[in-house]
């Protein structure tokens, strides 16, 4: 099982209603497949940044799951085949995730090798402060 | 290419104070991603992204924003992600 992140956007030329129809079916589709949703956030209609097929907004809906490649894989030729699809997106999310948990472990590494920080300067004070009471005696 | 290791070198130490008094301090730049400790560049939040789009569309050189080679890279990659789905633009006139 990976984590994926999808996006699908869908024609304006749909109504609300028929927009959360379609994604509906698209849930289904993954769900089908195997998949476990983690997120499923539509952003409504949103402008597009540049028309696609003439359109200059469309439905924008988020999903995050976690499947297995072929079902994403299913997914996004069902995606590319309709019309109601102007565009979508499917990346894997899990690697990046994984990284980024690595790096903090090693942070966390590095500062558990190190000695304290905030130790050290209270212990120079010291000595620098007990130098001239020395040199008084 | 004798001189190559010396301008990343000259370029990091910017606020050198050996110039003369009216030579302008400039504050040295930070990776933001690094700063705020951000692993990931998340392609969907398209307000961080837009900071990295000047007017024209491009992606804005690290040499100016300041960002290290590790978190331009993938910067990068979340910027042409974001527009494939009309996110951000490609070009803008």
């Amino acid at each position: 099982m990976r984590l994926y992140d999808i996006v699908v956007l869908l024609t304006p030329d749909l109504s609300e209603e028929e927009a959360a129809k379609v994604t509906a079916d698209y849930r289904k589709i993954l769900t089908d497949g195997g998949a476990e949703l983690v997120r499923d956030e539509p952003w409504g209609r949103r402008k597009l940044a540049y028309a696609i097929e003439r359109k200059r907004d469309a439905y924008y809906h988020h999903f995050q799951v976690r499947a297995e490649p072929a079902a994403v894989a299913e997914t996004e030729r069902r995606l590319k085949l309709s019309d109601q699809v102007l565009r979508h997106l499917a990346v894997r999310a899990d690697e990046e995730l994984k990284r980024s948990a690595k790096a903090a472990e090693r942070q966390k590494a590095k500062a558990a090798r190190r000695p304290p920080r905030p130790v050290a300067p209270p212990a120079s004070e010291a000595a620098s402060e007990a130098t001239p009471a020395e040199r008084s005696e | 290419m004798a001189p190559m290791p010396q301008r990343g070198g000259s370029r990091d130490r910017e606020g050198k104070t050996a110039g003369r008094k009216k030579f302008f301090v400039r504050r040295r730049k930070v990776c933001k991603f690094c700063a705020e400790k951000l692993e990931y560049v998340d392609w969907k939040d398209v307000k961080l992204l837009q900071s990295f789009i000047p007017e024209r569309g491009k992606i804005l050189p690290r040499r100016i924003s300041g960002t290290c080679a590790l978190h331009q890279r993938k910067l990068q990659t979340a910027i042409k992600r974001a527009r494939s789905i009309a996110l951000i633009p490609y070009v803008t006139d």
